[in-house]
């Protein structure tokens, strides 16, 4: 089933769409995964996992372990909602450019 | 129905931009998916766990053969704890595709030791158990990796 597409800005910027896109695939992932995927310092992570979950897109889980915090990231129903539609939203865009472009080229030439 | 606002937002994108934010999602899929694949000792150690629980059956010793029982369970649910440790996921393990590659395992595994038992125990045939379990080291090695194709391919796929 595919999402109906809906531009989300809170989702939008580079460093949270990818964000995004890691806990789409997942149930939960560690910030330090996710950091790594991002290939970003952790204040910048923390930032952007900072807006996310003040929109309600993502929880937040801290467990310890051997006396060291382990934090993890999943997505939100709401979070999982805004993602999916942004995507379509996305793919919508490209499609539409796509669509466009092949009516050009397909377009009849100027006497 | 989309708001002003977000039709806004929206127009503002051009068509680049969109093909550059979708191939950065596609990039951290594979990322993620490339994340996931188990060290090559990994489906192995799951496979010498089972297989040497069965080739065990060959000393007829019961004391032997519950604490290789109990070994298999313990390194089965050690391996899978470490591997969700290294890739720093937690996801859906069983969908539709993997269900079927484990329980074509399972029922695989368990034909190959009823297949021992009645050779060994009716035929009378020396190392029939040593053999299944040989076998056993293949079939987990292969169905793991076959598991791991399809969890890669869910990934790249963002779902």
């Amino acid at each position: 089933m595919s999402a109906a597409a809906c531009f989300d800005e809170i989702v939008h910027a580079p460093n949270r769409l990818q964000i995004c896109a890691m806990l789409s695939a997942v149930d939960s992932a560690d910030f330090a995964t996710v950091r790594e995927g991002l290939g970003a310092a952790d204040s910048v992570v923390s930032k952007h996992v900072r807006v996310l979950h003040e929109a309600g897109y993502i929880e937040v889980r801290k467990a310890t372990c051997a006396s060291r915090v382990r934090t993890s990231l999943s997505l939100t129903e709401a979070g999982r909602a805004a993602y999916d539609g942004h995507v379509a939203a996305l793919r919508a865009i490209v499609s539409n450019e796509a669509f466009r472009s092949s009516v050009r080229r397909r377009g009849v030439p100027a006497e | 129905m989309a708001s002003d606002e977000e039709r806004d937002g929206a127009a503002a994108i051009a068509p680049g931009e969109a093909a550059r934010a979708i191939s950065a999602i596609d990039g951290s899929c594979s990322w993620l998916a490339d994340r996931i694949i188990a060290p090559g000792w990994y489906h192995l150690a799951f496979g010498l766990l089972a297989g040497g629980a069965i080739a065990e059956a060959e000393i007829r010793s019961w004391v032997l053969f519950a604490w290789s029982v109990a070994a298999y369970a313990v390194g089965c649910g050690a391996l899978l704890w470490w591997n969700q440790r290294r890739a720093g996921v937690e996801m859906r393990y069983f969908d539709a595709c993997t269900r079927a590659v484990f329980a074509g395992h399972v029922l695989a595994l368990s034909g190959l030791i009823a297949f021992a038992c009645w050779l060994d125990l009716d035929r009378g045939v020396r190392g029939a158990f040593l053999a299944a379990g040989v076998l056993a080291v293949s079939l987990a090695v292969v169905s793991g990796r076959w598991t791991d194709a399809l969890l890669r391919a869910r990934l790249r796929a963002g779902r």
